[in-house]
């Protein structure tokens, strides 16, 4: 069967073309939103219309399966209007007020995940781990599922002093979010990558694979037209990988993961915040990852239980102090916890003033 | 400069490269608009009809570069 | 018939509330054989702690350099189906607004030419059809095209832009996040497909300082809507928030990082001059406080993740720029952007990172933008500075 003409640099269709009637007669012109539950939101506009947003949770790898399914569920209820958020939970846009609990109770009735508007743990932006990644040094989805299972409650009933959010970066590339969110799982390796140097010569190119080198550890090996790297500054990102794959950095019994916590993107209150290193290693141990879940709930009971009203959790661990943080959580500070990178000095205490 | 011979040029500079450097559409750009005296835009238009054509194609290694195909 | 694996691992990850991807893999697995090896393929990594995917190469569709990702299987023997299957983006709707018409057809096309997997959406915002093998490559792109739809970024080109959901459903919107996005991916669809700079350059738009999409932490360039007027009190609304229970001076008044609000229990007052616009005040009481006057954004650049010089947020360059149709200032000052990274960037350098490199004053002389407070936290504390010539005759 022939093909269709293909285009070219058409870009994508025009956004006015999927936006449901009640918002292109009130686009730019609402006035405020109520969160009527964790899964329901209504906008209203000064012309006094109203749309309801019903959120669900998605694993953000989707089968056509599902989609179609959504897709029948937003045709029956919401006249075939359907949006994706930007941590990837699926809303269904309700511009009828009648079809608002029908839809709600089909949502539950078909075990659609309910919640994650407000003060809640919404979706965990992630990346893509050992289904589609070459450099993971972990799976991303699984901990996602392990996490998003043990804090369910968080997205669908139980609300937090403010929102918490989570990420998973399969490597230290952190395709997401990581270095700026409430708490945050990156995968790490450990150890000093390998390299064949018959694959490297006819693979590489010898000058980027230097540039690669965040600490210059990597330097030519002419005698095998290849390179070398310097085992005492090597710190294991695993960059080199990326622009030369036959520099081997996967290692199944030294990668592992990280947590990093108190990262912040929003302005309000305080400004945009890293993330910050909590635990520096948990090793891989799927398919559940129990120690990260554990780890992950001793962090988050904490900020529940000492947070302010409105604190996200590094605004919290600003204003105990970060040595009240690991006496609260128990958690053990190491020297990878004090900071050895470019910008080692900006973190040093340069005061007399901290808490025992 | 007739377009068939900016094309010409720029097909010769990826073929005495390869192997040696990978070429990024830039340092075609900017190598052949200096060597030819034209301007970028007329070296971009001509690198796009080798692309189209398929006898140069773009590559990724850590970043987009533009090779000869494999044969 | 697809081949069916033994997963005992991944099973357990079917187990609980939180919706599975495993079930997702599954599903596709059921009528895709490409879907079936990937499972097969990921039950492996469980079981070996590692994965299994190579990356690079040559790939794409014709005339482009960019849309389509290369991923191969590390072991095509032990699973076929999957030795080359490759990602494919589509660029998504600016909002992420979607029709089930579309999705339906999305979903014809996919079933038919990939693996029936895809994520919704990609980090960058990209729609993700999750693996596909290299012959599929040129029908989909026709299936798709033909219909309207074009791919992403990839590689070291334009990204497929993104935004919050902005005016088409949020009433603190300070510009229109889904038309700049419409806007210059439009404009820029050269760069987006032949990839011809340096590295990647993203693009995020957030209507406000709230930043649902991150833009300051994940964009080269983060444009984010604010305004110069005052804030507008609905005091009778005030006292509503306080009604139900709000304390205002606690959750409020003394949240505000200015220190520009105060509350005698009657009114809330604000001294504008003194407010940054932080956007908590009016996040919480949205039916009380609205801003006023000219709206705009500030331009910020250079935010990343950690590679190659630890991880940036981006930084003021243009404290406030107006954002209407056609944008062409915000273009221009792009393109003169663009330019400089041109010009000086090497092989895989961020434009954030060159003008780490290359100094500040460097890149905003280049682009024609003046020093200003606004752009640091606070002024240089090391006595070594430059003069030129030309700052001598001053």
């Amino acid at each position: 069967m022939a093909l269709p003409q293909r285009k070219t640099d058409i870009g994508p269709p025009h956004y006015k073309d999927f936006l449901p009637p009640v918002i292109q007669k009130n686009y730019g012109n609402w006035k405020y939103h109520e969160i009527i539950n964790p899964g329901v939101m209504v906008h209203v506009s000064n012309s006094g219309d109203k749309i309801w947003s019903v959120r669900v949770a998605s694993p953000r790898l989707l089968s056509t399966d599902t989609i179609r399914d959504m897709s029948a569920i937003a045709e029956k209820y919401c006249g075939g209007y359907i949006r994706f958020t930007t941590r990837n939970n699926v809303e269904f846009l309700v511009s009828d007020e009648k079809n608002l609990e029908p839809l709600q109770k089909e949502l539950k009735d078909k075990k659609y995940m309910v919640g994650g508007i407000g003060n809640m743990i919404s979706n965990i932006v992630h990346t893509q781990g050992w289904i589609h990644c070459h450099s993971a040094a972990s799976d991303a989805s699984g901990i996602v599922k392990v996490l998003m299972d043990e804090f369910a409650d968080y997205f669908t009933t139980k609300t937090l002093p403010n929102k918490v959010r989570m990420a998973v970066a399969c490597c230290v590339n952190m395709c997401g979010a990581v270095h700026c969110s409430d708490i945050a799982v990156v995968a790490i390796h450990r150890k000093v990558p390998t390299i064949d140097h018959d694959k490297v010569k006819n693979m590489c190119e010898v000058p980027s694979t230097i540039g690669a080198c965040p600490t210059g550890a990597i330097s030519p090996e002419p005698s095998k037209k290849s390179v070398k790297i310097n085992a005492d500054k090597c710190m294991y990102c695993g960059n080199c990988f990326t622009v030369c794959p036959p520099i081997e950095i996967h290692d199944p019994e030294y990668d592992g993961v990280a947590i990093v916590v108190g990262g912040k993107v929003g302005n309000l209150r305080s400004n945009p915040k890293f993330s910050k290193l909590a635990i520096p290693f948990i090793k891989n141990n799927p398919p559940r990852w129990p120690e990260v879940t554990a780890a992950v709930r001793k962090i988050l009971d904490a900020y529940v239980a000492d947070a302010k009203k409105h604190e996200r959790v590094g605004e919290w661990i600003e204003r105990i102090g970060w040595e009240k943080f690991f006496k609260v959580t128990g958690l053990p500070f190491t020297f990878q916890h004090i900071d050895d990178f470019v910008i080692a000095r900006e973190t040093f205490r340069t005061a007399a003033t901290f808490k025992w | 400069m007739e377009k068939e011979e900016v094309k010409k040029k720029i097909y010769e500079l990826v073929e005495k490269s390869t192997g040696k450097k990978k070429l990024k559409s830039s340092d075609i750009q900017k190598t052949i608009s200096a060597e030819a005296g034209i301007s970028r835009d007329e070296v971009k238009d001509a690198l796009r009809d080798l692309i189209d054509e398929g006898k140069l194609i773009y590559t990724y290694f850590g970043g987009s570069f533009v090779e000869i195909p494999p044969k | 018939m697809p081949k069916k694996y033994e997963t005992p691992l991944l099973d357990e990850l079917e187990k609980g509330p939180f919706p599975s991807f495993v079930t997702e893999i599954k599903k596709a697995a059921a009528r895709s054989d490409m879907a079936a090896d990937e499972l097969g393929q990921l039950e492996k990594s469980y079981r070996d702690k590692r994965g299994y995917w190579k990356h690079g190469g040559i790939v794409g569709v014709r005339g482009y350099g960019s849309g389509v990702i290369g991923r191969y299987s590390s072991l095509p023997d032990e699973f076929p189906n999957v030795a080359n299957f490759h990602t494919v983006r589509i660029n998504s709707i600016s909002g992420f607004f979607y029709t089930s018409k579309f999705l339906n057809e999305m979903c014809d096309i996919w079933d038919k030419y990939g693996s029936g997997l895809t994520n919704l959406h990609g980090s960058t915002g990209d729609l993700v059809l999750l693996g596909t093998n290299t012959e599929n490559l040129e029908p989909i792109f026709a299936e798709f095209s033909s219909r309207g739809w074009d791919l992403g970024g990839s590689g070291s080109a334009l990204r497929t832009p993104s935004c919050c959901v902005g005016p088409a459903r949020c009433e603190w919107a300070n510009i229109d996040t889904l038309d700049i996005t419409y806007s210059i991916t439009q404009e820029w669809q050269d760069e987006m497909h032949r990839p011809a700079f340096p590295y990647k350059f993203k693009f995020k738009t957030a209507g406000c300082a709230v930043d649902c999409i991150a833009s300051i932490a994940r964009a080269d360039c983060s444009i984010i809507g604010t305004w110069k007027g005052n804030i507008a009190v609905d005091q009778a609304e005030v006292a509503n928030y306080a009604k139900k229970g709000m304390n205002i001076q606690e959750e409020i008044v003394n949240m505000c990082p200015s220190k520009c609000m105060s509350y005698d229990g009657k009114e809330l007052k604000i001294n504008d001059a003194d407010c940054i616009r932080c956007m908590h005040c009016i996040a919480k009481m949205t039916k009380a406080l609205k801003p006023t006057g000219e709206k705009g954004a500030t331009i910020l650049i250079g935010s990343k993740a950690p590679f190659v010089i630890g991880a940036t947020l981006s930084w003021v360059i243009v404290p406030f720029i107006k954002m209407e149709p056609p944008y062409d200032e915000f273009k221009d000052l792009i393109r003169k952007m663009w330019e400089f990274w041109d010009e000086y960037g090497k092989n895989r350098e961020r434009i954030g990172e060159l003008i780490i490199r290359k100094g500040m004053r460097e890149f905003l002389e280049f682009i024609g933008v003046e020093p200003q407070p606004q752009q640091i936290k606070e002024p240089r504390r090391d006595p070594f500075f430059f003069w030129t010539e030309a700052d001598l005759q001053k």
